[in-house]
């Protein structure tokens, strides 16, 4: 009875996690150094979604399967002054483009919100058919 | 004569259930509340072992002869102890998400629709309960 309402969770987990990566991409669009201070640009992220949900072990719904690096080139930035700067004076930055993670922030944002309708909707159909019963 | 009156039918079951989503209402509520707790698990009462025993409990009232009614006698299971005045619960933690950086594992959106199907469930028992209730009121006054 409740089946319909684990899909539309899972539909809202997986977006909610798109979002978070995005927010992570956008957070560190400039992060060149990890964690230890070492040179290594921050590889953009990508949850890669797939069909199924394991934490109800159902075939229905959806589930973040891996967050994934985007193996694309960094942003090449002439700063010859920069003590990570190349031989010809570049500075690799994130390969990050904030107007594609804006659009996947509202595409995710958007289907959260589609999630939350339908969830809307199932909620008042199994209340409507409890009245019926009681 | 008046047990018996309160025995009778679905009632019991019904109460059974109201306990349980009282109780588990309580967890699922708490976790909210320990939402952004560092090292919190999150904990649920299983729905499937309580709807066993249940049954069983409701098949041993039959006992074969399609009895419904007298007492109901519900078996324990592993977190739910039933006494005659309510239930006692001892919520597990569940592994089911991700740990967060703070080690918390709390997936609010599965909390939330387990807190809204919970709720109906609960409201469900309670109007099955008021319309048996009603029936015996009918039945006392001898009109509708």
């Amino acid at each position: 009875m409740f089946n319909s309402l684990d899909i539309s969770t899972s539909g809202l987990i997986a977006q909610r996690t798109r979002l978070e990566v995005t927010s992570a991409n956008l957070a560190n669009r400039y992060s060149i150094t990890d964690a230890q201070g070492n040179y290594s640009p921050f590889r953009r992220r990508m949850a890669i979604l797939s069909t199924g949900d394991p934490s109800t072990g159902s075939s229905e719904g959806v589930h973040v399967r891996t967050i994934e690096q985007d193996q694309s080139d960094f942003r090449k930035v002439y700063e010859p002054g920069h003590r990570f700067a190349d031989k010809d004076g570049n500075v690799n930055y994130p390969n990050i483009d904030p107007a594609m993670e804006m659009i996947n922030a509202l595409d995710a944002s958007r289907a959260y919100e589609a999630n939350i309708t339908a969830t809307e909707a199932t909620k008042a159909m199994i209340q409507s058919s409890l009245r019926l019963l009681a | 004569m008046i047990q018996g009156m309160f025995d009778s039918g679905a009632l019991p079951a019904l109460e059974r259930l109201a306990q349980f989503t009282e109780s588990r209402h309580r967890v699922l509520t708490n976790n909210i509340a320990n939402l952004s707790n560092p090292y919190f698990k999150a904990r649920d009462l299983d729905v499937k072992s309580f709807q066993a025993a249940l049954t069983q409990a409701i098949e041993d009232r039959r006992g074969g002869g399609g009895r419904t009614n007298g007492p109901l006698h519900v078996r324990d299971t592993a977190q739910l102890f039933f006494r005659t005045d309510g239930i006692t619960a001892h919520a597990d933690e569940i592994h089911e998400n991700v740990l967060f950086h703070d080690q918390n594992n709390i997936d609010l959106e599965r909390n939330m629709q387990r807190l809204a199907e919970n709720t109906m469930t609960h409201n469900a028992a309670i109007e099955l309960i008021r319309n048996q209730f009603s029936l015996i009121q009918m039945a006392i006054r001898e009109r509708p």
